[in-house]
């Protein structure tokens, strides 16, 4: 049953994020195909009905995952706790679901026909899609200055819609658009609303901030302090980007628009990656309320300040035999339970001594493996020696490490057998992480010996990279603030930023048309990106 | 260098299926902040006078608390009038001298289960 919970948890933690990328894309569409597409014309016409097809996709897609995690929910509520359906059905997540699938719903609807007096109407959906949102959020919760967070989270996410869920229609506008005229037209009006978009939801995130945290020990000294900082750092990633197309807009090239539309492709990649660990800060309590086991700078300096790398690794017959086994017997003993659990979550069983010095060992070896990649790829890109050419083959050894090392309790070192243990979300997350590898060293590997020219292959690197480095920001947080998962969170954000970086330069590096000149900029940023992350990995420390 | 929209569309869905496999495997949920009686703290008996304060506001008709006697029996407690959207309240009475278990499960405003145990000791008034 505790397996059951734990794979329902999940996976409703897994529709949250669709529902938050779903309701970004329909209400940005909604605020596109109002306020941006355009008033009248042909073009406008074709681009509004462009508008119309892709938001009741989304608006299709948000509904189909807030019902599903309302059944998810409902279930888990059931099961666990023996509530009856009557019982689940008063409760307040409930009645936000139903609404926000009552008005996606509706948008589906209203999207369907075609009107000549315009399609303001649709932001009234929008608005409800909004505020069953806000209804199960942290400000709903607080006892304290409630509705103006509320409100404050409101604008939030409308803005993050307006402009991250509106990007994908503006490239779709650029793509089809009839002429540079219109295009610079269409241009111009996005980024007047993503100006305003990014001032509001630049303001009421610091005042939401400022709210949940409270305080620069906080910051640094919670799991939600980190990720909120991880956040400032993407969005500052964001606004370069940003800062970049509003100059092209306001030049004068034709060609730059191309440039333009690449840039935007980035800018949505991150944007993905920001809206998902805003999905993810809603799975930690607020730093504010965690007073006790923040971690304090001293304790940061003394994990972080550098050391000797651990490249022996302890003996497996060290290791405990089976932690999910001695997990449950904590839990049902009660043991685990001194402070709260969530259901379905694993347990909080501080780690042994020979588990931190295998997983240091795992993260310096993978270091000195990263930092190896970094190094062969800088010089592939700068001094142009051909051996070199076949750093992404390194991938391999790196997919084989993880896949021995990462998960000691299943096979092959471990009694757990393969598929058994696949029913664990982490170690499944663990053998996608490894494939993905596999997948990264062949594709990148063709690309770089010129085997392969297509522009889909030669995406791939970069999209797993940016894949894996959201995986990156996956860890499995306990309730009760442990400094350990703290000071884990400290080293693994960096790594993840610089993932993030490290793939859209490369991203831009292949798109960005021939005559632009910041793709030399990015040819050499991503394989420093690499060699850092190796610098980091190697620094990496659990005791 | 274009590409075309069916191998545009198969990456976005392999971006957006693995990105969503990112996020963390748990959710908003209340965090109990202050207790009576206090973990693992003694109060006199036999009238206990329990208390739970938690984060955030919870929906109080959908929690639950429970008393657990050392020789594993269960005694579900009546909750007391909600003084406060953020607090749990009750009444036990006529303990006997020994050690005990609090046993609550709230759900959060959005639709998130927490539960725990407070380990307690009675002691003669």
């Amino acid at each position: 049953m505790a397996r059951l919970l734990q794979i329902f948890g999940f996976l409703s933690v897994l529709l949250r994020g669709a529902t938050l990328t779903s309701q970004s894309l329909t209400i940005g569409g909604i605020v596109f195909l109002v306020f941006v597409a355009g008033p009248t014309g042909k073009p406008a016409d074709q681009l509004q009905q462009l508008a119309l097809r892709w938001i009741r996709r989304a608006a299709v897609a948000l509904a189909v995952a807030q019902t599903a995690v309302l059944v998810s929910s409902s279930l888990l509520l059931m099961q666990s706790a023996a509530m009856s359906l009557a019982e689940v059905s008063g409760a307040n997540f409930v009645v936000a679901g139903a609404l926000g699938i009552v008005s996606s719903l509706t948008i589906v609807a209203l999207a369907h026909t075609q009107r000549s007096r315009g399609y303001a109407d649709m932001l009234l959906p929008a608005a409800f899609v909004l505020v069953s949102s806000v209804m199960t959020s942290h400000a709903m919760s607080r006892l304290e200055y409630r509705l103006p967070l509320a409100a404050f989270t409101a604008l939030h996410q409308a803005a993050t819609a307006v402009w991250l869920g509106g990007l994908p229609y503006l490239l779709l506008g650029l793509k089809h658009a009839p002429n540079t005229d219109f295009a610079r037209a269409l241009s111009a009006r996005f980024s007047r609303l993503a100006l305003v978009s990014v001032a509001v939801l630049a303001t009421a995130g610091l005042v939401l901030s400022f709210s949940y945290v409270g305080s620069v020990s906080a910051a640094y000294g919670t799991s939600y302090g980190v990720m909120v900082i991880t956040k400032i750092v993407l969005f500052g990633l964001l606004l370069l980007l940003g800062a970049m197309n509003y100059q092209i807009v306001r030049g004068s090239s034709s060609r730059l628009l191309d440039s333009l539309r690449r840039f935007g492709e980035a800018e949505i990649g991150i944007g993905i990656t920001v809206v998902l660990l805003a999905a993810s800060l809603t799975s930690l309590p607020p730093a504010i309320d965690l007073a006790a086991d923040r971690v304090h700078a001293t304790e940061i300096y003394g994990r972080m300040s550098p050391r000797v790398p651990r490249l022996t690794s302890p003996k497996h017959e060290e290791l405990p035999e089976d932690v999910y086994a001695a997990q449950k017997t904590s839990t049902d003993s009660g043991s685990l339970s001194t402070a709260s659990y969530v259901p379905g979550q694993a347990g909080t069983r501080p780690n042994t001594v020979a588990e931190k010095a295998w997983s240091e060992y795992n993260h310096h070896w993978a270091g000195l493996i990263v930092l190896a990649i970094g190094l062969l790829a800088l010089i592939a890109q700068v001094a142009r020696v051909s051996w070199t050419r076949n750093w992404p083959l390194i991938f391999l050894a790196l997919s084989a490490f993880l896949i021995l090392r990462s998960d000691p309790e299943t096979w092959p070192l471990g009694p757990i057998g393969f598929w058994v243990s696949m029913t664990d979300p982490e170690v499944l997350l663990h053998r996608i992480l490894a494939l993905l590898v596999v997948g990264l060293a062949i594709f990148e590997w063709r690309v770089q010996t010129g085997r392969v020219a297509s522009t889909g292959s030669q995406l791939v690197f970069p999209i797993l990279v940016a894949v894996a480095s959201a995986l990156l920001l996956t860890h499995s947080h306990s309730l009760g603030n442990i400094k350990e998962e703290v000071l884990a969170e400290l080293s693994h954000a960096p790594l993840a930023v610089l993932g993030v970086t490290a793939a859209w330069s490369r991203w831009l590096e292949l798109r960005l048309p021939a005559e632009n000149r910041a793709r030399f900029a990015m040819a050499g940023i991503w394989p420093v990106c690499f060699l850092l992350i190796g610098v980091v990995l190697l620094n990496y420390r659990e005791m | 260098m274009p590409i075309d929209r069916r191998r545009l569309v198969a990456l976005a869905l392999c971006v957006s299926v693995a990105s969503l496999l990112t996020v963390r495997t748990a959710d908003a949920h209340a965090v109990l902040v202050e207790s009576s009686p206090t973990l693992n703290g003694q109060v006199s008996g036999p009238d206990v006078p329990v208390k739970l304060r938690f984060n955030v506001r919870i929906d109080a008709s959908r929690s639950r608390l429970a008393l657990l006697r050392s020789d594993g029996s269960t005694q579900s407690l009546e909750l007391g009038k909600l003084t406060s959207a953020d607090t749990l309240t009750s009444q036990v009475k006529g303990l006997a001298p020994g050690e005990y278990r609090l046993r609550w499960q709230v759900l959060a405003s959005d639709g998130h289960l927490t539960r725990g145990e407070i380990p307690f000791t009675v002691t003669n008034s």
